[in-house]
């Protein structure tokens, strides 16, 4: 089994998704690369132990996103690397959940002032230490 | 989609007891179908009945096309089927019980179940009765596999085997068997199994089906959401969320509340953070197959049921 594959049946997020995320990540960290194949079917359910049904489904949808090709004789090849449109979309969800933490504080009547002055608080402990100045308090 | 099984209002009595009560199900071709339900609630009666063991007292069955009633020898030529007593005669070897096996069936492929017996490499010329109870299973799912049947259906077919066993047994029914294009409909008390292996569940309860859905289907779209009001929520306001359309079931637990929804969970939430009672917080909660089931389990007779 590919080591960037760790599938957990018990967990409430479905077996699919669970494979399409983890194949766009190792796309994303480049641990897969255009041109190399991913298992047959047949072989990563017998890894995995998992219906090959729900392999085909990610392998589906995988394809759907562009980021594989099926072809006859050949296999499953991966066709597109993910080049940061993943960093991008976590950029992009990272200023979201500043606006729900905004919302957040105001519901629970935190005000404008203590948000801010607790964001800065927070910013100025997150990089004092990684400037390695850890006398600061 | 075309249906290996379909079963349709199925209703089987025990003198006065009703063991299956209008029991509505359908296996796509090519599915691993898990059949879940707490003991009693029918899956083996419904089981001898889709073999035709058992004829319907109402309602009907059909399997692969096959009705039951009417023509069960089509049914059990073309079914492997693997009980979960073993019910292998010990005093024979393995090439006996082949020769009995291909006396006894319309069609046998004896190359077919010798690959089998090799993929789980079991002692070829052994005695059944010196097996171990876990080979026993994979004999018996390798004998099941002779008459090349399109639909395997297996009761329980891992009770009673060591975890590794059970592996091995599972791992095999899913490359090579389900891999090779079979429908297997398989009954189960081991959730953790089912979960790892179907693609489809269906789970009963009272001989009536409570859900019948693709698994991963399920986890997408049946989560909790978990509500958490300012102030005590007012009955009239527990009222209105319970008729929510996609509200399957309500419990509340002071200012808690937890919905068991179905469908865009998400917009669900929008809607309730748009009504006119402050939230603290709204959270939604992934469900895994234990969860489900549980949540199934706890409803009442009035709770909903959904065969879509």
């Amino acid at each position: 089994m590919p080591q960037w594959l760790d599938v957990n049946p018990r967990s409430g997020v479905p077996l699919y998704v669970q494979l399409v995320e983890q194949i766009k990540h190792a796309l994303e960290i480049g641990a897969l690369q255009p041109g190399e194949q991913l298992p047959t079917v047949r072989q990563l359910a017998s890894e995995l132990t998992i219906a090959p049904n729900t392999i085909v489904k990610a392998y589906d949808e995988l394809a759907r996103l562009g980021l594989i090709e099926s072809k006859a004789g050949v296999g499953t090849i991966v066709v597109m690397n993910l080049n940061g449109t993943l960093r991008q979309q976590q950029r992009a969800a990272f200023f979201e959940r500043v606006q729900a933490l905004i919302r957040d504080a105001a519901h629970l009547e935190i005000d404008e002032e203590q948000v801010r002055s607790a964001f800065d608080a927070a910013l100025r402990r997150f990089y004092h230490v990684a400037q390695g100045e850890e006398g600061a308090k | 989609m075309a249906a290996a099984i379909e079963i349709e209002h199925l209703i089987i009595n025990y003198g006065a007891h009703r063991a299956v009560d209008g029991l509505t199900l359908t296996v796509p071709v090519g599915a691993i179908f898990g059949f879940l339900g707490p003991n009693g609630a029918g899956k083996t009666t419904t089981i001898k009945t889709l073999l035709g063991l058992r004829s319907p007292d109402g309602g009907s069955a059909r399997v692969l096309g096959y009705d039951v009633a009417s023509q069960s020898l089509d049914v059990r030529a073309r079914v492997g089927y693997v009980s979960e007593v073993n019910s292998l005669y010990d005093s024979l070897t393995i090439p006996q019980l082949c020769a009995f096996c291909r006396a006894v069936n319309r069609t046998w492929n004896q190359a077919v179940v010798d690959r089998y017996i090799q993929v789980f490499g079991l002692p070829a010329r052994a005695r059944v009765g010196r097996l171990s109870k876990g080979m026993k299973s994979q004999l018996a799912l390798s004998l099941a596999l002779g008459s090349n049947p399109d639909l395997l259906i297996l009761d329980e077919p891992t009770s009673g085997l060591d975890p590794l066993a059970r592996h091995e047994f599972l791992n095999k029914l899913v490359a090579e068997i389900a891999a090779a294009g079979k429908t297997i409909f398989f009954s189960s008390h081991l959730l953790s199994e089912v979960e790892a292996v179907a693609d489809w569940v269906g789970i009963i309860r009272h001989g009536k089906v409570v859900v019948c859905d693709e698994l991963d289907h399920l986890k997408q779209t049946q989560k909790v959401l978990k509500l958490t009001y300012a102030e005590l929520p007012l009955p009239a306001e527990l009222e209105a969320l319970r008729a929510l359309p996609t509200v399957m079931s309500l419990s509340q637990e002071g200012r808690t509340v937890r919905l068991l929804a179905h469908g865009d969970v998400a917009a669900l939430a929008e809607a309730i953070q748009a009504r006119p009672y402050a939230l603290r917080d709204v959270d939604t909660v992934d469900l895994n197959l234990e969860d489900l089931f549980l949540e199934y389990m706890k409803e009442g007779e009035h709770g909903p049921e959904r065969t879509d």
